[in-house]
């Protein structure tokens, strides 16, 4: 029950973007995956969805991702890009609904299961209110949360999400960092959900276990709170970190960047 | 617990009966009405020319005008769909041009006499070459934009060598021959026509019909509609192929019809809640209605020369298609 990547390495021409990594993700966790721009954690996690050609393996339950076909992979594996194009002016809910499309025969209507996963989905991300508005009339906010809704709408045991938090209002945020950790909890059986962050703060606060990425590699893991040290920023961010706890969580701002190693002479 | 409904719309059949039963009116009209130096004429004259001119006559040009119509209307989805792009059309992808460049090189060679066959023979081998061409352009695993591109040079360069050969033309007649097929046509074809583009139409309907879920899936763009099992390169090819297959065999009978690919779908998808998926059998209706419609009103008009079906359809879809780029639909989708 692991998605588990063995030695999983992609280079975009000369440059590898994800070095050689060996990674074991348990269902039940809400992994955070950080790291500064450019790291690959976006590489890496279209890696794990099997996205991008890749050396190595990821593997779901001891079967290679790659050699699952289409329909079945992506009914066990979700993801999410970051800022998706919407191509034509779909209502809001029918945009949610092509969540189902992995789970429906060729020309059949919608089944309960999938209303149900639906409806389901966009109570979560708060997106009821306009479910039959075209999602070219939602702001970039609204937009975000139904097109999370429709990798939650898909219902896998692995939900791959590239920055869902990044256009939304701190309300939102907050709220969908607690609607990741309880997809993660599960329904029926507990499901792994590895979110690409830059809210060091949340990501310590929410997320049971975080990867560290710079250049490429794996540079830390392990519980998100230990992850992100200020050692650990100082080094892979180049920020100086304030860290203190409140209401016995973890607190991480970002507040000063330290001087470029150019600049340090 | 109901899943939110997006508008309160008839259900999806309920489009595609109202369509039907339209182009079935369509089609009764366009049997019983024709057309002589007079201008138009109703019913089937005498009893002992009833038979034949139902047969031999009105029969071939109106199931032409249905399966030319729906097939134009079905591909125009598709790619409207596969493309992301409201202005796509069949004609974009050089198979038309290709098909009325080999349609073309078989009046060149004064071929065209010697059986009726070998023009639409001629005009499948010109589409097939075109999709071939397209397909060493832009390869297995092309992207859209190199689709286009390569489809902009296949039309440029088949319209270059169908001018050569008119240029070249052994006589006048032969090039005013050329000229006016290549204006699109479903006056004076046979059953046998519709034999021979029914065994291209079908199969490439039945391709485009394919990659109806990909196409809704290729909505939320190309990385998610792979996440969500259709890979983009699959539909891409059904849609491609069945397109030149399609249009090709009905290039191959009528000449070279334009825009119905472009307005139909256009007209349509605001119906079907903007679904590349549910566009595709209304487009097929709708297109052939409006081609049965257009063929129907040419034989009504007063007497004269016989307007040719492509130029009605390019006489009302180009201030069309200006209309949509004023109106900036083009922006509603966009190439990748």
């Amino acid at each position: 029950m692991t998605l588990a990547a063995v030695q999983v390495e992609v280079r975009y021409e000369m440059r590898s973007a994800v070095r050689p990594t060996t990674v074991t993700l348990e269902p039940g966790e809400l992994v955070a995956l950080v790291g500064p721009n450019g790291a690959g954690k976006s590489t890496l996690l279209r890696a794990l969805a099997g996205l991008v050609a890749h050396a190595g393996s990821v593997t779901w339950r001891g079967a290679a991702l790659t050699r699952l076909d289409g329909r079945t992979r992506a009914r066990t594996v979700a993801y999410l890009p970051q800022d998706p194009p919407v191509h034509w002016p779909l209502a809001a809910s029918e945009v949610v609904g092509l969540g189902r499309l992995p789970h429906r025969a060729y020309g059949a209507e919608r089944s309960t299961a999938d209303d149900e996963a639906i409806a389901g989905a966009m109570r979560q991300t708060d997106t009821l209110a306009f479910a039959a508005r075209s999602v070219h009339r939602l702001s970039v906010g609204e937009r975000a949360r139904v097109l999370l809704a429709r990798a939650l709408a898909v219902e896998a045991p692995v939900l791959l999400v590239d920055e869902p938090i990044a256009m939304l209002d701190p309300y939102h945020q907050l709220d969908v960092m607690r609607v990741l950790q309880r997809y993660a909890a599960g329904g029926t059986a507990p499901r792994l959900v590895v979110a690409v962050l830059h809210d060091l703060g949340l990501a310590a606060r929410f997320c049971a276990r975080a990867l560290l990425l710079n250049d490429g590699a794996v540079v830390g893991d392990g519980p998100a709170e230990d992850t992100l040290s200020a050692a650990a920023i100082r080094a892979h961010y180049r920020v100086e970190p304030f860290i203190a706890r409140h209401d016995g969580e973890p607190l991480i701002v970002p507040w000063r960047a330290l001087p470029r190693a150019s600049d340090a002479d | 617990m109901s899943a939110p409904t997006a508008r309160m719309r008839p259900p999806q059949w309920a489009l595609g009966i109202f369509l039907g039963v339209l182009v079935l009116v369509a089609a009764g009209a366009s049997l019983l009405i024709g057309r002589d130096g007079g201008g138009p004429t109703f019913g089937f004259g005498g009893p002992e020319l009833a038979d034949v001119i139902f047969r031999e006559i009105r029969l071939p040009r109106t199931l032409l005008a249905v399966l030319v119509g729906g097939t134009l209307g079905l591909c125009g989805a598709g790619l409207q769909g596969l493309l992301r792009n409201p202005l796509a059309e069949p004609g974009l992808l050089g198979a038309s041009s290709g098909a009325a460049f080999g349609a073309v090189i078989v009046f060149y060679f004064g071929l065209a006499g010697a059986s009726s066959l070998l023009l639409p023979l001629g005009a499948v081998a010109g589409s097939l070459l075109a999709l071939g061409v397209l397909y060493a352009l832009a390869g297995r695993r092309g992207d859209f934009l190199t689709i286009v591109l390569a489809g902009i040079a296949i039309n440029a360069l088949a319209a270059a060598l169908t001018s050569l050969a008119l240029n070249f033309a052994p006589s006048p007649y032969a090039a005013l021959e050329i000229l006016f097929w290549m204006l699109g046509s479903l006056a004076d074809r046979s059953l046998a026509h519709v034999y021979l583009a029914l065994p291209l139409m079908v199969p490439g309907w039945l391709l485009v019909a394919a990659a109806a879920r990909g196409l809704d899936a290729l909505t939320l763009g190309e990385e998610t509609a792979s996440s969500l099992g259709f890979a983009p390169q699959r539909s891409q090819w059904l849609v491609i192929g069945g397109t030149a297959l399609a249009v090709g065999g009905a290039v191959a009978v009528t000449g070279v019809v334009g825009f119905v690919g472009l307005v139909v779908p256009h007209l349509l998808r605001r119906a079907v809640g903007q679904h590349p998926s549910r566009l595709l059998l209304p487009s097929f209706l709708g297109g052939a209605l409006l081609t049965t419609l257009a063929d129907v009103a040419i034989r009504l008009l007063p007497p004269g020369p016989e307007l040719k079906l492509g130029v009605v359809t390019a006489l009302l879809g180009a201030p069309f298609f200006l209309h949509l780029v004023m109106r900036g639909s083009a922006r509603a989708g966009s190439l990748q």
